[in-house]
């Protein structure tokens, strides 16, 4: 599964290069720019969303990407509920049968891991498009091509990742690609309940990428480029007393936009609830529209990339 | 010239992209110098110069002190000066740069003559202790070893393309397009 010229299997974040990124981002920056070159791309390739998880983004965005370069696609939005799974099926058969309809296979799961079990046993290029708490790596990929996009550069990055980091797959995606450049900075904002699980600020340490855990967003704001927010997401917990203790404890609105720079961007993988008033919408450091718009081409690049 | 008599091809920057990119250029530089003091911003006629005063306001803002701005004529001393048609120049105001930090302000960074030749005209009016160089733009292609300190937005290009960048104080507007001729 190594990434070399030829990437295959699509699972997890780290498995990208810096040179892979960068040659994704210029190919992401020639399609967004000239996307009638590209429009017969993947002729005649298929492309099959398999969805255990609701997404509309997501899965969206990936569709849109494949019928972009020409090729089809089909899918279930609720593998769980309607498909043989419902039977029984194990996820390793349903990949063996759906490898010899299409061509690649875009992969939605709840449990962590499930994308790497599904690589083991497909014919055909597998990409994760989000495996339960663990990883959501063309999310990050997007997040990161729209730090590049909007600041210019990602190497020397200082980024706030605020809300739910302990079930946020995109901050933990995100986080292991920004280790692979120079001078990164981290702070965690977060409940001490939901914070960044060890096994990533190990891996942060290990990369010699500094990192800060603290609960004060007010004093974190001005020393940033980018705020990452993420939702407190309520579909995790099991206690939901738990969950309304802690919704809603940081928001960014006006007065928290008047403590960032002028030029800071405020991130969000999307959806959100309400921990961006939609005031801040206005307002040109709200990034997320841009970053959800950047899905597409980023995602136009990947499948050219894995099909072409 | 204006960008309607060739092919408009993609608006590389709005107005909002191109204040936020001078907002963070203003923070670059001010935390790469640890300040503002011995700072001289002095931008290239005639779009840098638009762009260097208004760094200078936003410096001058960030850091609570006024920032010294100048301009510089570089026609004199460019190395395809026998190629052009004689232009009506502008004349340099270059504030003292004796030992001074200078940041050249550009909108488009190419080939690197243009910097090349900024650097040269510079050097008739003092002896910085150093020069940076700060763009809007960089479409790629160096044909010099020259490479700016600050950067608003990498523009990949191609040979037939043009990025023109218009300024609210010139053109009415702000915006980098790319054009092709």
């Amino acid at each position: 599964m190594a990434v070399g010229s030829r990437l295959t299997h699509v699972i997890e974040s780290q498995q990208f290069s810096r040179s892979t990124l960068e040659e994704l981002f210029a190919r992401s920056e020639e399609i967004k720019r000239e996307p009638h070159r590209f429009m017969t791309r993947l002729n005649g390739q298929v492309m099959a969303a398999l969805f255990y998880e609701p997404s509309t983004r997501t899965r969206l965005s990936f569709e849109a990407a494949m019928m972009r370069l020409g090729g089809w696609t089909m899918g279930t939005d609720n593998a769980r509920e309607f498909s043989s799974t419902a039977k029984g099926e194990t996820l390793e058969d349903t990949i063996r049968i759906v490898s010899g309809y299409a061509d690649v296979i875009v992969l939605r799961h709840n449990e962590e891991g499930a994308a790497r079990r599904a690589a083991a046993v497909s014919s055909v290029p597998i990409i994760n498009a989000g495996d339960g708490p663990g990883q959501h790596p063309t999310q990050a990929l997007l997040d990161l091509y729209t730090i590049k996009d909007e600041l210019n550069r990602i190497d020397g990055i200082r980024i706030a990742m605020v809300g739910d980091l302990a079930n946020g797959r995109t901050v933990r995606s995100l986080a292991y690609l920004l280790s692979k450049f120079k001078d990164i900075k981290i702070w965690f904002v977060a409940p001490p309940q939901v914070a960044m699980r060890d096994d990533l600020k190990a891996h942060l340490t290990e990369h010699k990428v500094p990192w800060v855990e603290t609960e004060d967003l007010d004093a974190v704001l001005p020393e940033v480029d980018v705020v990452y927010q993420t939702r407190i997401q309520k579909e995790r917990f099991t206690d939901q007393e738990a969950y309304q203790a802690l919704k809603g404890v940081y928001r960014i609105d006006n007065r928290t936009l008047g403590l960032m720079r002028k030029y800071a961007i405020v991130m969000h993988p999307l959806p959100r609830v309400d921990e961006i008033a939609p005031e801040v919408d206005a307002d040109p450091r709200a990034a997320y529209f841009r970053q959800a718009h950047n899905g597409l081409h980023i995602r136009m690049a990947l499948l050219d990339r894995v099909l072409g | 010239m204006s960008v309607t008599d060739r092919r408009l091809k993609a608006v590389v920057m709005d107005a909002d992209q191109i204040r936020r990119s001078l907002s963070r250029i203003a923070h670059e530089i001010a935390e790469r110098n640890r300040g503002v003091d011995d700072l001289v911003l002095v931008g290239v006629f005639s779009k840098g110069d638009h762009l260097a005063r208004r760094l200078a306001a936003k410096l001058a803002g960030l850091e609570g002190a006024p920032v010294a701005v100048g301009a510089l004529d570089t026609s004199r001393h460019r190395d395809d000066r026998h190629l052009r048609e004689p232009s009506h120049r502008a004349i340099s105001r270059v504030p003292d740069v004796d030992g001074k930090v200078v940041i050249l302000v550009d909108d488009v960074i190419h080939h690197g003559r243009t910097a090349r030749a900024a650097m040269d005209a510079l050097m008739d009016f003092g002896r910085p202790r150093s020069i940076q160089l700060a763009v809007l733009v960089d479409r790629g292609h160096r044909e010099l070893p020259i490479r700016p300190d600050y950067v608003g937005k990498n523009v990949p290009t191609s040979d037939t393309e043009r990025v023109e960048v218009l300024v609210e104080e010139e053109d009415g507007i702000d915006q980098a397009v790319i054009v092709v001729s």
